[in-house]
This record gives structure tokens, sequence and C-alpha cells, in this order.
């Protein structure tokens, strides 16, 4: 349970972190460490250098830009929570975190770390793709900028080039028709999901107008389930059709919380929660 | 374990300043601190799920075992060991009282999740103080006992 060894170096600012970064293939960006020393501590990685960009300073702040929520990558889960802005705006989001991990953790884990990582367990890589959201990159050419959707590429796999370093993740502004709804299934509070589902529901009146629904804990990334939402749409919750449909759409892999079957049973039922929590 | 790979930092720990000391880059700040005779700080599972080396950096609560010696620079850094305050002992009478040391192992870890509940002057129901410890393991399991002491620290001390 100790970390193999590794050079360490400190950034000063972004460009020095991304020069490093481009010129070491296997240097890894070190900002809470939250997920990534319990992977070096478990020997499931062993980078030759970590980057540590935490003394960066200006990454961590939370702020409107035009239509958008900006969270700078360097806001820990803690800063996120107690925001004015974000509690105003996006009080969904307060209780996700609620959710990821325990308090001494909150303290120290980053918004843009889970969001790089891209644990597929992880509830907030799938919370930016239901919201739809921008993911702000800087490397040695620039910056650019990759939807959620296509940022997640396979298991712990992103858009991420080996130059880049996640700066910022941009939330569009929910309408005021549009509700994400959140929930899971998890052994103890704070644990990672056996299986949860993000839905992003857009009203008109009482009726289900639009659905995106997307898994974590199901797959090797975010999984989004969009010929299960149009059912859901069309026929309401029926729990044959719904798990058929979601065994066609997505690759459930089981892991130590629960097997593949568990999940794909989970998954059905998280719909069902989501419409009762809905008509509250 | 030699390692090839070290830096040098300053910070304090308890109010004492550790200036220029070289520690491996691959060592966690818990055993650090326990090398340093520091053994109050327990060390459970190094994966972050046990809360046993939770302790207080820059003013907030942290797993020392997933922190980096080396990212502690510059930080001011608080131990079990160096909470001895009044509020402090009053919390450790009430965890007296209530037997809620059993075996002794989570106790660091549960002292310093109390010290930021009643740091955050919040009022908690027992449902909420069990919320709040959700991320410290007791394998004796007394939590009963545990929540026992907490609640009254709460109700004495905020």
């Amino acid at each position: 349970m100790k970390a193999p060894d590794f050079s360490y170096f400190e950034a000063q600012n972004i460009e020095d972190a991304i020069k490093y970064k481009s010129e070491d293939d296997e240097a890894v960006i070190l900002a809470g460490g939250q997920s990534l020393l319990p992977a070096l501590n478990m020997r499931l990685s062993s980078p030759s250098c970590l980057i540590d960009i935490s003394k960066i300073n200006n990454l961590n702040e939370i702020k409107i830009e035009g239509d958008f929520i900006n969270i700078g990558a360097l806001a820990t889960h803690s800063d996120v929570m107690n925001n004015d802005l974000v509690r105003e705006k996006y009080p969904c989001l307060v209780d996700i975190l609620k959710m990821v991990a325990h308090a001494a953790i909150r303290n120290k884990g980053t918004h843009g770390g889970s969001i790089a990582y891209g644990d597929p367990a992880a509830e907030l890589p799938a919370f930016a793709v239901a919201m739809d959201a921008e993911i702000v990159l800087s490397g040695l050419s620039g910056q650019r900028i990759v939807n959620a959707k296509d940022f997640y590429l396979g298991l712990f796999e992103t858009d991420l080039k080996s130059d880049e370093i996640l700066t910022a993740i941009r939330y569009p502004f929910l309408s005021h028709n549009q509700h994400l709804i959140f929930d899971e299934v998890c052994r103890r509070h704070g644990d990672y999901a056996m299986a949860g589902l993000m839905a992003k529901v857009e009203l008109d009146q009482s009726k289900i107008n639009n659905l995106d629904l997307v898994y974590f804990a199901t797959g090797d990334k975010p999984n989004v389930a969009q010929n299960t939402a149009r059912l859901v749409i069309d026929n309401g919750y029926d729990y044959e059709k719904l798990k058929k449909s979601l065994a066609s759409e997505i690759d459930f892999a089981g892991d130590l919380n629960s097997s593949s079957e568990m999940k794909l049973h989970l998954a059905t039922i998280l719909i069902n929660k989501i419409l009762n929590k809905l008509e509250r | 374990m030699s390692a090839k790979n070290s830096v040098n930092i300053s910070f304090s720990v308890n109010g004492e300043n550790f200036d220029d000391v070289t520690v491996p880059t691959r060592q966690h700040l818990a055993d650090y601190l326990r090398s340093q005779g520091l053994t109050g700080t327990h060390l459970g599972c190094e994966q972050g799920a046990c809360g046993a080396c939770t302790i207080e950096m820059d003013g907030v609560a942290v797993r020392s075992c997933l922190v980096l010696a080396s990212q502690a620079n510059g930080s001011s850094i608080t131990t079990v060991e160096g909470f001895d305050d009044e509020v402090m002992q009053k919390v450790k009478n009430n965890f007296l009282k209530h037997n809620a040391f059993q075996c002794g192992f989570c106790s660091p870890g549960m002292l310093m999740t109390t010290k930021e509940i009643i740091s955050s002057k919040k009022k908690l129901s027992r449902d909420e103080i069990r919320s709040e410890i959700s991320g410290n393991y007791c394998r004796c399991t007394g939590y009963q006992s545990i929540v026992d002491a907490i609640e009254e620290s709460i109700n004495e001390i905020n």
C-alpha cells in the first residue's frame, strides 16, 4: 500500500505545467490527488512524474460567463458546495456532491480532477455529460473546448491530449422547465455507487417533453441511454421493456460491488425512482 | 526502502516548524508524520476509506494518506497530538464518559472529524452526526457511543 517511486514537479503556472507535461508522456497531473493517490498506493498506476498544479493561482475561481457557470479546475468539492453562485443556480450540484466521498476528501478533491480522471463510477463525469457541459482544455497551441459527450472515450480514457491540462468546466444554465434529477444505489453513504443515474428532464406542464438519461457505475464511461429515454417518454415506466432496452444499449460491466446483471436491474429501477422524484 | 527521488520542504506541525526537511517524493504525509514520532495519526487502509489518518491542513480536515508529504510544503498542519485546548479537552472527556474510545484505533480520526463538526458551529441531529462521521470506520462498531459523545460535545460547546 505504498506508492511506487516517481519524481515531483511543483508547477507555478499553467504554462510551466503544460510544457513539462508535453515533454514527458508518462507524467501525470496532480491536483487534489483524492483518486490518483489511492491508485498510486494500490500500484494501479506508475507515472514517471507527478506535476503538482495545486499551487497555481486563480484556477479555482467559480464565476458566471454569459449563459454558463464556469468552475475552475482546482475548485474543491467543498468550494463548489459552499459557493453562493452554485447554491443559487445549481442546487442539484450541491446535492450530488454530498454523495461524493466524505467531508475530508471533499476538502481536497477537485472538480476538474474528477472530470479529467474519468472514473466511470464517479458522479461528476455523468453530471457533465447530462448537463451538456463544455470542458476547457489548455495545451501548447492554446485553448480548445470539448463537449462533455465527446470527452469520454472509454475506461479512464478521455480526449485529453498529452500536452493538455483541463483548466475549467462550463455548465449551461438550466431553463425554467428543465430539471436535473439524480439518484444512485450504494452500499455505504459516500462510497462509489453500484449504479447511478443523472436525468435531465424537460417538462411541458407535467408531461415529459425531452429526457436525457446518463448512467454512472454501469460501464466503461458515462453511459447515455437515448433509446430507453425515448421509451420512457412514449410509454412511461415498464420494467421489462426498459430493462430489455437498457441491455441492448449499454454494455454493463460488473465490478466488486455488483454484477452486470445486478447493475442492469438497478439501472432499470433507477428510472422509476427518478420518475417518482419528478412527481414530488 | 530508499527512493531515488526526494524534495526539500518546509511546513509546521502543531506549531513546530520543520524547515527544509528532505522527504521522498513517494512518501505520503501520514508516513512522514509517524516517522517523526507523531504516531497519533493512524493508518488503516491507505486508500482514503477508513478515516483513521484524518488531520487538519491549513484549517480543513484532510486524509493524510492521500496527501503527499511534498504537497505539504508551506502549509500548517495540526494532528491529534496538537489538539489539546479547552474545547478538545471537553470532547475527549465526553468520549471517555460515553466509552467512545473502545480499541482506540479510529479515535484520532473520530476526534479530528469531531473537531471539524464543532468548528462548523452547527447544531446537528443524530442522523446528521452519523452522516458527518460516515467517512470514519470504527471496526468495534462502537458508533452508538461515539454519536453519544459527539452529541453531548455539540450541546456542551456550541
